[in-house]
């Protein structure tokens, strides 16, 4: 709210949907490769030349897990790899983060309006950028790195990745700034900067940029997988256009695009016309904050276009939430490619033509300089895709079909559980943990949602075995397990969420600092459909002053937060905070929504559930209203009893409702 | 007569090699008997006995050893016919099984598969809830104990469990590789409790950090195990019985053998067993022909199958991907590229396919006219030309030309506006250039250069595409193996197998590596390796050892297994090993890739052992011409080239080919077992061995121009 105005910041906003480039704002000097329209290619040499395409950002993408040093790349898959045209529009993106590949084009396409003169954008030329104004990347974090590709003395396509890094610098460890107003104290965003000239890496920039990280080394070695990764992409488009000519290529990557959006606009036509309209809430923008935050979304199908339009959501708010316009377009392209492009090529330089958005600069997914941003990716991004993943997920409910394809909302955020410390070697470590990723995925038509599945902006990603933090950091897990009940009750349920619970270990400091940043506390973020319930919030307790090392002396391992004494502090979704030696912290992350009303739950998958531990008998009583006796041989269901007391909840269900006039 | 024989037991044959000590070598086929494969070997054998011309009793008492490659573990695996069995893990992980890391969802699933993100799922956890036991114990990543062992509570679940009737037990505890002893002393309890109950235990089988992962791999073998021993035991007793009283031994995903009595130990290294073969068969003709370095293709009707072997040893990657699990068990790396000649050719949106698909054995291509409706990869080849419709397989199988050219003009030529040749001509040039992008990303994603190596290509529908693939890839030439050996390529690998055994352990350290402690490590693994050797009964040729040790910059996630000197370990050993490393990485990802700012870990130590068996199959030498001229059977037209369209090839037959001759392209030879492509421009020789050999006219950085199956202008 009190954001203030920085003067000649406007120069760094992507903002719009503006497409193409403004010759006028390009050098003369620097020439773009255009193909002679007319030329069209065969299929065979289409379908070659596609695959290689598709094959290359796979190469690209492997490149940087195996060369990347950070959990957050190599497991938590939080990167993205992509190809464009001359002039930025994405012709092919790997399947990683999907968020991220929906940024890079915003970011080629102000470096050519911006840098074509000065400092010059030349062959062998890199440039690094991690401010989300500009775009390629979400948050500061994301650290995106593009180059350009020349065929002769032609500007003929670009090559980019992107990856998550583990600090770089702010107030905060980890860089998400949990005591943020603005984004001055957060790292500072770096717009395009060319970081490799003529092939070669520059010291002295590469000096400037790991100097604002607590841990350089780490955020270097990212820098060498996002350099390998380009050169292995340059590499192989360089042999396909000396094989096929600069112009084949380039139209097999016109058609690319062309194909993506004939076939978007084609399922888009299939579906029925509509308008559907969701709210994704946050909670608390920083910390000590009370607030409660809403993104807005009515969106439209007629025929084969369709527009998200954010009007009505709040306003840009002082904190780490907000999230500029790349974040809002990044949880749009989210819902697109991974709801409804599960068969369509992924080219959003050409699926994004048949998508309008409109949203006010100055409100919290489509924020202004210097408004904070660090946690933007889960936060009001991730929000936006939650709400886009709603409005899609309930027209593709609307369409009649025996193979329905889509899931209800699924855990509907990322949260930090950031360490810092020394560890058992006596080295100073930021990491941050990956256990939430294995969060629940929504319910679907047709069958339960896949429990501890993953993120769905995350096509793979993994979670560090627990014998790997406890070999990397100081901390010894009590249990990391499937939370019974996280998963939105349904007709189908939703995915479990779970929960890990750690205690500080073999440091010398005999603590460990926390931040701890997830939304989605005061209210679940991921949304049933058809009447299904959502799915568990988020939920952190620290237990201070606890009894654990005696208890493990001397008893055994605890099962329950509850057996191990101390005070139970619930965290809030901001904090930072010191893990003592006596201290335990337990997180949950969130499951995903249900689909279809729980009463009309077949009873023996609600039976079967309980025998796999998926739901508690409160729950199979009181929201799937199945009646169950337990014996030795399992849970036997109670046919009569469970008719009526599913009828005694629906008689409940009218009490409730109110008829409005 | 001293003989040696390989089985190779496929899910249709059973093929048999044998050589005696003379230099003769015999092959032999029987159909398979999936649910007792043994009959399918016997009935192998004995096809093999009456090619030589003794009885099956004379031929197996005067065998030293059979190595044979069997799908039955990979069977149970996939079919999930395996032991109903306990699963005993650390308390608070038990649902690791069940979270899977998150990555069970996506975990070897293709591209395709991965992006329709709605669809996809998890497997069933391996073990149900209701059979795993949660033990009160803890050890830290020191190996420090935290928790002791609860025994009285341990003897209660164990009990549990036998009530339950399981058939065997799996134990894998948080940091057992570190100290094993709560795993041993659970052992000791089951043993008490139910002395014949089969125990699996995670710090035997798979010593390696990594919780997910061991556990998957503990439990599947030990689930595997009383299945193995079940093939195993009456396989012996009969092969006894006929007289047989050499060694019989199992190929294993490693690419090396074992015996049958140690292999239920260690039931999970023989999952790729069936895998192996062929690769084996490239080293040891590799080593015949002087080819150190080959990219296996093995191109069957449903499979494309490609692995390499570098400076004579197959790739061996230290895990190995079964279905949506990673299991550690070190593997021959054969990498699943394609569905074969029965990749279905389709139309997605307008735009030409080939593949994923697969028609398969059934219904199979268009043109088996055995109900497949669909075009395939060889409709197009028949289509072509390239293929004969009464000399498939030898003429084994008649082919039906007017089903592939109606399937081929239905579903491509039609709607694109091509003639059915046309549209043959696309999908056999899309084919080959994506065989072309799939093996070379293996090769490169192993380091490697293709220009330096050789392609071997073999399996039925291969060396119609070989010559194109190859000349894409840029590699000096190409091998198709036709000799004694053509029909049985897998099984003469499997008979010129050695022995090997791995063993390894995680010792998890930052360098500078203590050299006392590496020394410690490889001490160790070599003293169980030897120990293991000897348990084989077998009198080795020679014994040799190999170390390696997985290394990482700090924090990553992924390693790299680096070799380790011979000899004895001192500081000089132990100083090369980041140099070895930074050497591997620099070639995998550029010079300007390693980051020796980030610190360097050890994490894995591993050592095999190789016992080289006394007897090595010795292959024919085929006769040279002695004078009458070598003559076509016929010509016809084919099209190889879509740059040249149709051209006029002489058609040669195998039996009519002796050593040194030689064959221009654009011919076409036709051997009992497959039909070999010779475009123009492309020369093949038989070699002495009776192999076929192919170079390219133009030898240098690329033969692509040669061969290019493309236009590169518009149309």
């Amino acid at each position: 709210m009190a954001v203030f105005h920085v003067q000649g910041s406007e120069k760094f906003a992507s903002g719009s949907e503006d497409r193409g480039v403004d010759p006028e704002r390009l050098d003369p000097r620097l020439r773009l490769h255009h193909p002679d329209d007319a030329l069209s290619v065969d299929a065979l040499t289409y379908e070659i030349v596609r695959h290689r395409l598709a094959a290359i950002t796979e190469e690209m993408g492997a490149a940087i897990k195996r060369m990347s040093g950070s959990v957050v790349v190599t497991d938590a898959v939080d990167f993205g790899v992509c190809i464009t045209d001359e002039v930025g529009d994405a012709v092919q993106v790997g399947m990683y983060n999907a968020q991220l590949c929906a940024t890079m084009d915003m970011a080629v396409r102000w470096t050519l309006q911006n840098r074509s003169d000065n400092p010059g954008i030349q062959a062998g030329d890199m440039f690094l950028c991690n401010d989300p104004w500009v775009g390629g990347g979400v948050h500061q974090n994301d650290v995106s790195l593009f180059a350009p590709l020349f065929v002769g003395d032609e500007l003929f396509a670009w090559t980019c990745a992107v990856a998550h890094q583990i600090d770089l610098g702010g107030v905060s460890p980890g860089s998400w700034s949990v005591h943020s107003k603005d984004v001055f104290w957060e790292s500072l965003p770096i717009p395009p900067l060319k970081i490799v000239s003529g092939g070669v890496v520059l010291a002295d920039v590469e000096d400037s940029y790991l100097r604002r990280s607590r841990m350089p080394a780490l955020v270097g070695l990212d820098l060498r997988a996002k350099i390998g990764a380009n050169n292995v992409a340059q590499q192989q488009l360089t042999r396909l256009v000396e094989r096929y000519g600069a112009d084949v290529v380039k139209t097999v990557m016109r058609r690319i695009m062309d194909d993506a959006e004939g076939r978007l606009r084609q399922r888009l036509t299939e579906l029925p016309d509509g308008e559907w309209s969701s709210v994704a809430y946050q909670d608390q923008a920083r910390v000590g904050d009370r607030g409660l935050y809403k993104i807005a979304l009515s969106m439209t199908k007629h025929g084969d276009r369709i527009t998200f339009d954010f009007t009505g959501t709040d306003e840009q708010v002082e904190g780490l939430i907000n999230c500029t316009f790349a974040g809002l377009r990044g949880g749009v392209v989210t819902g697109i490619l991974t709801l409804i492009c599960g068969r369509i090529p992924w080219a959003p330089g050409g699926l994004m033509r048949c998508v309008e958005i409109i949203s006010e600069p100055g409100t919290i997914n489509n924020c202004t300089f210097p408004s904070g941003i660090s946690k933007a990716s889960v936060a009001s991004a991730w929000a936006t895709g939650n709400a886009v993943h709603e409005c899609l997920a309930n027209m593709l409910d609307a369409e009649e079909t025996s193979t329905p394809e889509f899931m209800s909302v699924c855990k509907g955020t990322f949260g930090l559980s950031l360490l810092a410390g020394v560890d058992q070697r006596s080295n100073p470590f930021v990491t941050m943990l990956s256990d939430c990723m294995a969060g629940g995925f929504g319910a679907r038509p047709d069958r339960d949602g896949v429990d501890t599945a993953g993120e769905s902006p995350n096509l793979g990603g993994r979670i560090a075995d627990v014998e790997m933090n406890e070999f990397a950091y100081p901390v010894l897990y009590l249990w990391r397990r499937e939370e019974p009940d996280s998963g939105g009750p349904g007709r189908f349920r939703g995915g479990l969420g779970g929960s890990s619970c750690l205690i500080p270990h073999d440091t010398a400091a005999r603590a460990i600092h926390l931040v701890s940043c997830s939304s989605g506390k005061a209210l679940p973020q991921a949304a049933g459909l058809s009447g299904g319930y959502p799915g568990s919030a988020s939920y952190e307790v620290i237990v201070r002053d606890s009894d654990i090392r005696n208890q493990l002396r001397e008893s055994g391992m605890p099962i329950a937060l509850v057996d191990i004494g101390g005070s139970a502090e619930i965290v809030p979704p901001a904090l930072e905070t010191v893990l003592d030696w006596d201290d335990v912290y337990y997180f949950e992350w969130q499951g995903g929504g249900g689909y279809g009303d729980p009463l009309r739950r077949d009873p023996s998958l609600v039976a079967r559930d309980l025998t796999d531990a998926k739901i508690g008998e409160v729950a199979a009583h009181d929201i799937y209203g199945v009646v169950v006796s337990d014996d030795d041989t399992g849970f036997l269901i109670d046919a009569a009893a469970t008719v009526t007391r599913r009828e005694e909840l629906r008689q409940v269900r009218v009490s409730e409702s109110e008829v409005r006039p | 007569m001293t003989y040696v024989l390989g089985v190779d037991i496929g899910g249709t044959f059973t093929d048999a090699f044998g050589c005696d000590d003379e230099g003769r070598a015999f092959s032999a086929k029987a159909p398979s008997t999936p649910g007792d494969f043994a009959t399918g070997m016997i009935d192998s054998l004995t096809e093999l006995a009456n090619t030589i011309g003794r009885p099956i009793s004379e031929l197996l008492s005067e065998t030293a050893y059979i190595c044979h490659g069997t799908t039955s573990t990979l069977n149970a695996l996939v079919t999930g016919n395996v032991a109903r069995i306990g699963y005993l893990c650390t308390q608070g992980h038990a649902d690791s099984i069940r979270i899977q890391n998150a990555e069970g969802r996506h975990t070897g699933l293709s591209a395709e598969e991965k992006q329709n993100l709605s669809q996809t799922d998890k497997p069933q956890p391996l073990v149900h809830h209701s059979l795993v036991r949660e033990l009160h114990e803890r050890v830290d990543h020191s190996g420090s104990v935290i928790i002791a062992l609860d025994e009285d509570h341990t003897r209660k679940v164990v009990q549990e469990l036998i009530d339950a009737g399981v058939e065997a037990i799996a134990v894998s505890l948080l940091w057992s590789f570190i100290n094993p002893q709560h795993e041993q002393t659970v052992e000791r309890i089951i043993g008490e409790l139910a002395p014949d109950m089969h125990v699996g235990l995670s710090s035997q089988l798979s010593p390696r950090i990594r919780e997910y992962s061991r556990s998957v791999t503990t439990i599947m073998s030990t689930q595997v195990a009383p299945r193995l021993r079940a093939y195993l035991d009456p396989l012996t007793d009969r092969l006894t019985s006929l007289g047989f009283s050499g060694s019989l031994l199992l190929m294993q995903g490693s690419g090396g053998a074992v015996t049958a009595a140690e292999a239920p130990n260690q039931a999970i290294t023989t999952v790729g067993s069936v895998l192996t073969g062929g690769i084996a068969g490239c080293v040891r003709l590799g080593a015949l022909l002087d080819h150190p370095n080959v990219i296996s293709t093995d191109m069957g009707g449903t499979t494309f199958l490609t692995g390499l072997v570098v400076d004579g040893a197959p790739v061996v990657s230290p895990t190995m991907l079964l279905g949506q699990y990673r299991v550690n068990t070190p593997m021959v790396d054969v990498t699943a590229i394609g569905s074969g000649g029965g990749a279905i050719a389709w139309l997605d949106h307008g735009n030409l396919r080939v593949g994923p698909d697969s028609a398969g054995a059934s219904p199979g291509p268009a043109c088996f006219g055995e109900g497949g409706t669909r075009p395939t990869i060889t409709d197009a080849n028949l289509v072509l030309g390239l293929l004969d419709a009464n000399q498939f397989l030898g003429g084994r199988k008649q082919l039906h030309l007017d089903l592939a050219r109606e399937a081929l003009l239905r579903d491509v030529g039609g709607p694109l506006g091509l003639n059915a040749e046309e549209a043959a001509a696309a999908v056999y040039a899309i084919a080959n250039s994506q065989t072309a992008d799939l093996v070379r990303r293996v090769v490169v994603g192993a380091g490697h250069d293709p220009r330096d190596f050789v392609v071997y290509a073999y399996g039925g529908s291969g060396p119609v595409h070989c010559a194109s693939y190859a000349a894409d890839l840029g590699v000096r030439e190409v091998v198709v193996p036709l000799g004694t050996t053509a029909s049985a390529f897998s099984a003469y690998g499997l008979a010129a197998t050695d022995v090997v055994l791995a063993a390894e352990s995680s010792r998890p350290s930052t360098f500078p590596l203590d050299v006392d402690q590496v020394a410690a490590e490889f001490a160790a693994l070599e003293t169980t390796l030897a120990d293991n050797l000897s348990r084989q009964n077998i009198e080795f040729a020679s014994v040799t050892t190999r170390r390696e040790v997985d290394v990482r910059y700090s924090m990553q996630l992924a390693e790299l297994a680096t070799p380790v000197g011979a000899g004895v370990i001192d500081e000089r050993t132990v100083a090369d090993i980041a140099g070895e490393f930074e050497a591997q990485y620099a070639r995998l990802f550029g010079a300007e890739a390693g980051y020796r700012d980030a610190g360097l870990q050890a994490i894995s130590y591993r050592a095999f052992v190789t016992g080289e068996l006394p007897l090595r199959p010795q292959l024919p030498e085929a006769p040279t011409r002695a004078s009458e001229e070598l003559r076509p059977r016929s010509h016809r037209r084919v099209w190889q080239i879509a740059r040249l369209g149709w051209q006029e090839a002489a058609i040669y037959h195998y039996a009519d080919l002796y050593a040194e001759d030689q064959i221009n392209g654009p011919a076409v030879i036709e051997a009992s077992t497959t039909t070999v492509s010779i475009p123009e421009g492309v020369l093949g020789t038989v070699d002495r061995y009776g192999n076929l050999r192919l170079t390219f006219e133009t030898v240098g950085q690329s033969n692509a121009s040669v061969l290019s199956g493309n236009t590169t202008g518009g149309q």
